[in-house]
């Protein structure tokens, strides 16, 4: 029979074999096969008190998980460990706290937290005793701010969205002003700012749908993306995973855009939503070192978990 | 045959040419095409088309007409286009006439763009200028109604609107290279050509601040108004009154004496403190603009100083939304729509300032606070819905009025429901039907 094919058959044969399997083998693979599986929901505390419009979520390499449960006024500290939430949740109550919507948790295990109502940053210990505000000092001219958002890297930096005048503070550990980077000339509304494993800056202006980038020391921002409104409507909260992919949550659309370093557009995962695994008004959303997606699912009243499967 | 050199052949048929061109003329000239005789281009079109003789009687004759060149716009024997025309209606006249939309132009006219010129224009003639269908200001207002009525109805109205071109002092009624609002110039530079500056009248009624290169229509209503002074309507009282110096600096400056939402509380104090105790203050009142935002700090032709509709301001930010509105709109499934969504008056649900509720939410409850101003929910069908009703998907949830509708209106769903189809809105929690 072997010997009936012939050679020029034989490079056929071949050549359509590996065009078969490069169909059946690429296409999973390919850029748009990023996928979000759901594990699991948190409704609720210890106690059985249902989370109320939870906005924040923070996590950090371990299994910690705060959650800013934004409707009740308080923090929620998990213990979050193969899929499911550990017995002994804290609940934390702070007079200073009365509407958190953006949480962060340092190297040290300290929690930051942006309560809307006051416009500022509260410091927690790890056991969630108050520290305090965060009250940047040296603050060059001019030295009004108004926090919309914050977030730290990972030497506890920590960096300000300031929309009063226009800019990014970046500060010390300690809050002591190093630098600033100014917003564009042209742009909507910036909503939110995170930074990359390299040390890149970015915001996300929620109007025009596009993402801004500068350097550490740069001193204004420029456009990483041009307009996403083809695959979000309205993203107003941005974060960053270890291989620098970037996360928009898009609040109105209920969906997570992923886009790589350099802004291209990678997937669009989940959906606007009830059922588990969709989203309804969604705000911050983390990921921990074990590539697991917490996400504030904010008018649904939960948190929702998420494994990256490529 | 040739004699002493000369082809005979040559000499015969140049005879030929020569005999046929004083016969008939010079040889078939593209713009001669038809080949028709001299002298006959439009005589033998008004032969049948008699009713043309009145045209050509009037005082303005579009020039081709007037040649006889009817071939110019008009195929005479057949065409793919109404009317025997050599083009589409639409592209036909530029043609000739590009000039009346320039590239990049900072605005142009809705029917310019479309290639309606019959909407202002008789093709063949009339006895207004430039072939008008109307003259002066008669035929902008045939479709620019509501300014019509803006117009006459005012108080107070600018001479220019009813001098010289009416309308067209100040607009050009094609294209504007420039400005928006088909404006010859931006303001002031426009309004300097009539108002002279350097009178003491004018920097007294100014207050002295140095006006000249600030934005004349921030305050003034170029086509009149019930105020003095033409300023909008809807005027902030400080401008009315002349009191300038309560919000800016000396008059040798417009700078104001203190900068966003701060300057705003100097007066509104009781309004910002009850903005600023809210859970959730909607971020651009808190920004490098603030107020201003959204609001006119001297005068507008909307209540409560916007800067236009409610609908196009909150538009400014939340374009995707008020496309779900204007969808809904337009939706022919939606037999019912909500009034505010209908109206586009977003802040019958959301408070425009500060809310403690997601979404700036005015109230607590949508189903009991808001939609029950105008639905009877409670007899809007057997589905249980309210705050005692848990959301058997989600224990945290209760059944609202959202779980079933998009409160700001959908893509292409009938009632603004969630889902296109009731089946499958409905098999979202019964789960058991779905076989």
């Amino acid at each position: 029979m072997t010997k009936m094919i012939n050679g020029s058959s034989k490079i056929l044969l071949i050549t359509a074999g590996l065009l078969v399997a490069v169909l059946f083998f690429q296409l999973p693979f390919s850029e748009g096969a990023m996928k979000f599986r759901y594990i699991t929901s948190i409704y609720a505390d210890d106690k059985g008190l249902g989370l109320k419009q939870p906005e924040g979520v923070a996590c950090n390499g371990e299994s910690l998980l705060i959650v800013a449960d934004s409707g009740n006024g308080r923090l929620l500290r998990y213990s979050y460990k193969d899929g499911a939430t550990e017995l002994g949740t804290v609940e934390i109550k702070v007079d200073q706290l009365s509407y958190p919507i953006k949480t962060e948790i340092n190297s040290t295990g300290e929690i930051y937290i942006f309560d809307r109502k006051q416009r500022s940053i509260v410091r927690l210990s790890p056991a969630g005793e108050l520290r305090g505000y965060l009250q940047p000092l040296g603050l060059p001219s001019p030295s009004e701010y108004v926090p919309r958002s914050f977030t730290m890297d990972r030497n506890d930096n920590i960096y300000i969205l300031d929309i009063l005048s226009e800019r990014v503070l970046i500060l010390d550990p300690a809050g002591r002003y190093v630098h600033h980077i100014k917003f564009p000339q042209e742009y909507g509304f910036f909503s939110d700012v995170a930074v990359d494993f390299k040390g890149t800056v970015l915001i996300v202006d929620v109007v025009d749908g596009m993402v801004f980038s500068a350097g550490k020391n740069s001193a204004i921002f420029s456009p990483l993306t041009g307009s996403l409104k083809e695959y979000v409507r309205f993203p107003a909260s941005l974060t960053t995973d270890d291989r620098g992919r970037i996360y928009l949550v898009d609040r109105n659309g209920g969906s997570i855009i992923i886009l790589g370093q350099d802004g291209s557009f990678l997937s669009r995962q989940s959906g606007m939503g009830w059922k588990e695994g969709s989203l309804n008004y969604p705000g911050q959303m983390c990921i921990n070192k074990k590539g697991e997606i917490f996400v504030a699912d904010t008018n649904n009243s939960r948190v929702q978990v998420f494994l990256m499967v490529e | 045959m040739k004699v002493k050199g000369i082809n005979l052949g040559y000499v015969t048929l140049f005879s030929l040419w020569f005999m046929s061109f004083l016969v008939y003329g010079a040889p078939v000239h593209p713009e001669n095409e038809f080949k028709l005789k001299l002298g006959v281009k439009g005589q033998i079109c008004l032969k049948c088309h008699e009713t043309f003789k009145e045209t050509l009687n009037r005082r303005f004759v579009h020039p081709l007409l007037k040649k006889g060149e009817c071939t110019g716009c008009h195929a005479p024997h057949t065409s793919s286009h109404k009317s025997l025309l050599n083009a589409d209606r639409a592209k036909l006249c530029y043609n000739c006439h590009k000039e009346v939309l320039p590239e990049n132009a900072g605005s142009s006219h809705e029917v310019v763009v479309e290639g309606n010129c019959k909407t202002c224009h008789d093709s063949h003639g009339s006895n207004n200028k430039f072939i008008l269908l109307k003259s002066g200001n008669e035929l902008c207002f045939d479709c620019h109604k509501d300014m019509s009525a803006d117009v006459q109805n005012v108080r107070f109205k600018h001479k220019s609107l009813e001098n010289g071109k009416g309308c067209l002092n100040c607009h050009d009624p094609h294209s504007s290279a420039k400005s928006s609002f088909l404006l010859k110039s931006h303001a002031p530079s426009l309004c300097l050509k009539c108002h002279q500056t350097n009178k003491a009248s004018f920097a007294r009624k100014h207050m002295n601040y140095p006006v000249t290169t600030a934005d004349c229509t921030s305050c003034h209503n170029p086509h009149g108004s019930n105020n003095r002074g033409i300023i909008f309507d809807v005027a902030h009282a400080a401008v009315t009154e002349g009191r300038c110096t309560e919000c800016h600096r000396k008059p040798t400056t417009l700078e104001t004496k203190k900068k966003t939402t701060q300057l705003c509380r100097e007066c509104h104090q009781d309004m910002v403190d009850q903005t600023f105790n809210k859970n959730r203050v909607h971020w651009p009142l808190v920004d490098k603009v603030g107020c201003v935002n959204c609001h006119d700090p001297h005068a507008t032709k909307e209540k409560k100083l916007l800067k236009g509709s409610i609908v196009s301001v909150c538009g400014q930010c939340h374009a995707d939304t008020v496309q779900l509105q204007e969808w809904s709109i337009k939706n022919p499934k939606n037999e019912r729509i909500c009034e505010p969504v209908k109206k586009g008056n977003c802040i019958a649900c959301h408070s425009p300032h500060a809310a403690d509720n997601v979404l700036l939410i005015s109230q607590h409850s949508v189903t009991n606070d808001l939609c029950s101003r105008c639905h009877e929910w409670e007899t809007h069908s057997t589905h249980p819905i309210g705050a005692k009703i848990v959301d058997n998907r989600n224990k945290n949830l209760t059944v609202e009025c959202l779980t079933c509708h998009q409160a700001c209106g959908t893509s292409n769903n009938p009632a603004m429901l969630t889902f296109s189809t009731t089946h499958e809105l409905c098999i979202q929690c019964h789960v058991e039907r779905i076989k």
